[in-house]
C-alpha cells in the first residue's frame, strides 16, 4: 500500500479525507490495482496536461479502469475536485492552458 | 493444469498467427469500455452512474448522514422517493432515483465485538475492502468474502452477496442481529428473537424496507488462505466437482464460451510453506476477446479454431498461479474490465446440468458471449428473500464486455435459468416480476407484510423495486 501525502491531500477537509479513505485509496494506494497510484509523478504527469476539467470529467463519467464516482456516491463536485487534485499530487491546469 | 497468464499470452501468440491477413484488430487491447448513459457538465447537478455503466440518474437530493438519528430523520421528513445507495456495484437498477438518496459512504467503522462470541458490530456503509483489516485488530475475520471487495456491507447484505464454498451461505447469512432505519423514521432493532420477522426479511431487503444502518456479523478468528489458479477442462472439472469441493476450502471455475477449458480457482486453508508465484492479471479478459475475434472470422472453422488454439497454449505453458496470505487479502481480485453480468442460482443438484446447456446453446446460438462465466457453489440459508433460502445453491453468472451489447443474448439465456428452477442474483440483471419472483421464494408473502407495514406509502420503491414487489 502506498500512501504520500502531499499539500493538496492536506487541504481536504475531514469529511473529504473521510470520503477518500472510504473510496479512492482502495484502488490508488495499491499497485495491483492497476490505477495510477498516489504521488506517482510519472504516471500522472500525462494525465495531469489533461486538465482538471478532463480529470473531473473522466472520474465522474467513469474512463477505462476508473469506476463512475469512484465508487462515492456522497461525493459533490467540490469533493471531486479536492480528491482529484490529492490523488495526483501535481499541479492541474485549467482548460486555457491544457496543452 | 497451467498458469493462466502464460495460457493466454500463449493463446493469443497462436491467435494473431492464425489470423495472419485477416482484417480483424488482432493485436492491442480493445476497449471494453461502456459508453457513459449520462454526461457531466461542471456546476450542473451531479449524475450518478453504477459501477457497470448501465444505470444513471440525476437524484435532486444527496445525503450523506454520519449518525444512524440522522438517517431516521431523512427517511421521515423525505417526499418522493428515497433510495439507499452503497458503492453502486449492482448492476441491477436498485439505486436510480431523481428524488432523494440517502449515500452511506459515511455511515462506517467497527462499533463493538464479542471476543467469546465472535460477534462484531458494523456500521452498514463500511466498505468490504476495509472490514478485513478492522476485524483483525479485534482478532476475528469474515468466514467468506467475494471475490472483489468494492461492495458496502449494507449493500452486499441487501443483495445477498456471496462467494463460493459448499460448507458457506452467503453474506446475508453471517447476519446475527441488524439495526434498521424505516420509512416512518423509527430506528428498529431486531435479530432471531427480537423483531424477528423484520430481521428474517431485512437481512436480504433490496433495501425495500429502508435502511440498515449497522448489523452484528458471526464471524471467526483470522486465518490464512492459499488459492490455487489454473487452466482446467470443464467437462473434467464438473465429473470430478464433489471431491474438488471437498479438497478446497473454496473452488469455482470460469468456463470459457467456446472452448473446453475453464479457469479454474481452488482455495484452501494455508499450509506451512505455502508460497506466492505467478501474477494475477486482471486484463487478461481482453486478452481472450482479442483470441477469440481474431480466429472467429474463419467460415466454418472459427470456433474449432478458438478451441483448438486454447487448448494447444494449455499444453504449452507453465504452472499454477498461487496467492497466500491472510484470508480478506487473499479472497478479492482487482476488477478493472468493467462488464454486465446476470446471474441466477439454481439448485446445487442442477448446477452442472444448467452450465452444460448455457455453454451448448451460446455455441448452437452462435451468441456474441465470449468472456468466462462463473460457477460456484453456496450453502443454503434462512433468509426469506436470499437466493439461496433453504437450499444449497450452483450460482451460474453469464457476463458481457461493457462496450456489446448484452440484453439480446441475456434473453437467450435467461429461460435456462427459470428452466432450472433460478433465483436472480438481486443486483444483477434479471426481467422478472413481482409474479413470477413469488413463485420462487416461499416467504414472500410474509416479506411483502412486513414491506407493507413499514412502507405503506411506497417511500422506497423505485421504478425497479415496483416492478419486483407488484406495488
Amino acid at each position: 500500500m502506498l500512501i504520500v501525502a502531499n499539500s493538496a491531500a492536506q487541504q481536504m477537509t475531514q469529511r473529504q479525507t473521510e470520503l477518500f479513505a472510504n473510496n479512492c485509496i482502495q484502488c490508488h494506494a495499491f499497485e495491483e490495482s492497476g490505477a495510477p497510484n498516489i504521488g506517482d509523478v510519472k504516471a500522472w504527469e500525462h494525465r495531469a496536461a489533461k486538465g482538471e476539467e478532463v480529470l473531473l470529467r473522466h472520474v465522474i463519467e467513469g474512463f477505462q479502469g476508473m469506476p463512475p464516482l469512484g465508487y462515492c456516491s456522497a461525493c459533490n463536485e467540490e469533493d471531486f475536485r479536492a480528491m482529484v487534485k490529492a490523488i495526483a499530487g501535481l499541479p492541474l491546469l485549467n482548460p486555457g492552458e491544457v496543452k | 493444469m497451467i498458469q493462466r497468464r502464460e495460457f493466454i499470452k500463449k493463446s493469443l501468440t497462436l491467435a494473431v498467427g492464425a489470423a495472419v491477413g485477416a482484417t480483424l484488430s488482432g493485436c492491442g487491447e480493445p476497449s471494453t469500455e461502456p459508453h457513459t448513459p449520462i454526461s457531466f457538465t461542471p456546476g450542473k447537478p451531479l449524475p450518478w452512474v453504477n459501477w457497470a455503466g448501465n444505470h444513471a440518474c440525476t437524484p435532486r437530493l444527496r445525503h450523506a448522514p454520519t449518525t444512524e438519528d440522522e438517517v431516521a430523520s431523512i427517511l421521515k421528513n423525505s417526499t418522493g422517493i428515497v433510495r439507499p445507495v452503497g458503492a453502486s456495484h449492482s448492476f441491477s437498477a436498485v439505486v436510480p432515483t431523481d428524488d432523494t438518496f440517502i449515500t452511506t459512504d459515511l455511515l462506517k467503522g467497527l462499533v463493538g465485538h464479542n471476543p467469546d462470541t465472535l460477534e462484531a458490530e458494523l456500521m452498514a456503509g463500511t466498505r468490504m475492502h476495509a472490514v478485513g483489516a478492522m476485524l483483525e485488530s479485534v482478532g476475528q475475520a469474515l468466514p467468506n468474502m467475494p471475490d472483489m471487495n468494492y461492495p458496502s456491507m449494507g449493500g452486499a447484505i441487501a443483495t445477498s452477496v456471496h462467494a463460493t464454498g459448499t460448507e458457506l451461505g452467503s453474506m446475508s447469512s453471517y447476519v446475527t442481529g441488524l439495526t434498521l432505519a424505516t420509512p416512518s423514521g423509527d430506528l428498529i432493532d431486531c435479530d432471531r428473537e427480537k423483531n424477528s420477522e423484520i430481521f428474517q426479511a431485512a437481512r436480504t431487503s433490496i433495501g425495500a424496507l429502508g435502511v440498515v444502518t449497522k448489523m452484528r456479523l458471526q464471524n471467526q478468528q483470522p486465518f490464512e488462505l492459499t488459492e490455487f489458479g489454473s487452466m482446467a477442462n470443464t467437462e473434467e472439472v464438473l465429473e470430478d466437482w464433489d471431491r474438488l469441493c471437498e479438497q478446497y476450502r473454496h473452488y469455482e471455475i470460469l468456463p470459457i464460451p467456446y472452448s473446453s477449458l475453464s479457469l479454474s480457482v481452488g482455495t484452501r486453508l494455508a499450509k506451512p510453506g505455502d508460497k506466492s508465484s505467478g501474477e494475477d492479471d486482471p486484463q487478461a479478459v481482453h486478452m481472450l476477446r482479442n483470441v477469440y475475434e481474431s480466429v472467429a472470422w474463419m467460415p466454418g472453422i472459427g470456433q474449432y479454431a478458438y478451441d483448438k488454439i486454447l487448448n494447444l497454449a494449455a499444453t504449452d505453458a507453465g504452472v499454477d498461479t498461487v496467492r497466500t496470505g491472510k484470508s480478506f487479502e487473499v479472497f478479492p481480485h482487482a476488477r478493472i474490465v468493467r462488464f454486465r453480468e446476470m446471474e441466477y442460482t439454481v439448485p446445487a443438484e442442477v448446477g452442472a446440468q444448467c452450465l452444460r446447456e448455457i455453454l451448448a446453446t451460446i455455441e448452437k446460438k452462435r451468441l456474441p458471449l465470449f468472456f468466462p462465466l462463473e460457477y460456484r457453489v453456496v450453502k443454503g440459508d434462512d433468509a426469506w428473500l436470499s437466493m439461496f433460502h433453504q437450499r444449497d445453491g450452483a450460482a451460474i453468472s453469464v457476463h458481457q464486455y461493457g462496450d456489446l451489447d448484452y440484453k439480446a443474448p441475456f434473453a437467450e439465456i435467461e429461460p435456462i435459468f427459470w428452466k432450472y428452477g433460478g433465483r436472480p442474483h438481486w443486483g444483477k440483471i434479471h426481467t422478472l416480476d413481482n409474479r413470477q419472483l413469488a413463485e420462487l421464494y416461499p416467504h414472500w408473502n410474509d416479506f411483502q407484510e412486513v414491506r407493507r407495514e413499514l412502507d405503506p406509502s411506497g417511500k422506497m420503491l423505485n421504478s425497479h423495486l415496483k416492478t419486483l414487489f407488484g406495488a
